[in-house]
């Protein structure tokens, strides 16, 4: 076998150790699959998104985003697709629902209630 | 008089709330939306026959288990005898999905620690697993007769959690 075919058939086999090519992808699509592993969390090292992790199970939830942009799948389905599976922790940014309302709201609740207290409970002085 | 304290307990209330979330919460226990649903449909060649289907119709007619576990996985050969015992002597069929695992050593280990399973998967690139919602081995779903998932264990099953948990809820719905 001569030396080139020889190289020829070790890239082809490295290649395949990739069972999907993000870096193929158009640019546009490229943007949205970077930005969208970057919001789901690695489960396995928790303070990690998927993008930048090395863990095997964040390789495969690579894999399966990008599996589901290729079926045409919008972003809201992949999340959807991985909260239903994962729950909503494995959302870095939590979405607004039901379960999420009071950490939405807290802030706000909270800033009224020192405001109501502070009007209430603090007289003017030098009266 | 009172009104002085008010601020005490809702200093208190805090505390305990905030307390009870750092020390009895399990941040590493996510939940599952899949409970009550139908089992994710998969096909996945047959361990020990690869030209097999093992399919989520396998796991209908009686209430079943189902078991993702590796050969890798240390946490999974410690599960080991309590799975050969829940087959062996309550009778529960226990379903096997062989996650990321080289079929040959599978067969190996099965062989060399007996096997407790009526079917085993073999999920070598991890897809089912994903589907199921699978993020640490070993995990087992407790899957009704109708298909659906009634329950799903993180973790080595011991003799405690299948005493406390697995075991009322398997004969609440029918098993034996």
């Amino acid at each position: 076998m001569s030396f080139f075919l020889r190289i020829l058939i070790f890239i082809s086999f490295f290649n395949l150790s990739y069972a999907y090519s993000p870096s193929s992808l158009p640019s546009d699509q490229l943007t949205r699959f970077q930005t969208l592993t970057k919001e789901i969390r690695c489960l396995v090292c928790q303070n990690q998104n998927i993008a930048d992790s090395n863990a095997p199970l964040a390789n495969d939830l690579r894999e399966k985003v990008f599996t589901m942009m290729s079926e045409k799948k919008s972003n809201e389905e992949i999340k959807d697709y991985l909260v239903k599976r994962y729950g909503e922790f494995i959302l870095l940014q939590p979405r607004f629902n039901k379960l999420t309302f009071i950490l939405w709201t807290f802030p706000l609740i909270g800033l009224t209630c020192v405001l109501f207290f502070l009007i209430r409970f603090i007289k003017p002085s030098g009266k | 008089m009172l009104k002085k304290f008010i601020p005490f307990f809702i200093l208190f209330a805090l505390i305990g709330i905030l307390g009870k979330e750092l020390f009895y919460s399990k941040p590493n226990e996510l939940p599952s939306a899949l409970l009550g649903e139908d089992i994710p449909t998969f096909a996945l060649p047959d361990l020990f026959k690869p030209q097999k289907l093992f399919t989520h119709k396998d796991l209908k007619g009686r209430v079943a288990l189902l078991n993702v576990w590796a050969t890798w996985c240390y946490a999974c050969g410690m599960e080991q005898s309590m799975l050969l015992k829940i087959s062996s002597e309550y009778h529960v069929p226990i379903y096997g999905i062989d996650y990321k695992d080289n079929a040959e050593e599978a067969i190996a280990w099965l062989n060399q620690n007996g096997n407790p399973y009526v079917m085993i998967g073999n999920d070598k690139r991890g897809d089912v697993a994903i589907d199921l919602g699978v993020y640490g081995t070993p995990e087992t779903f407790v899957i009704s007769p109708q298909g659906k998932i009634l329950y799903r264990h993180v973790g080595v099953i011991d003799q405690a959690a299948w005493d406390e948990t697995l075991y009322p809820l398997i004969k609440k719905f029918g098993g034996r």
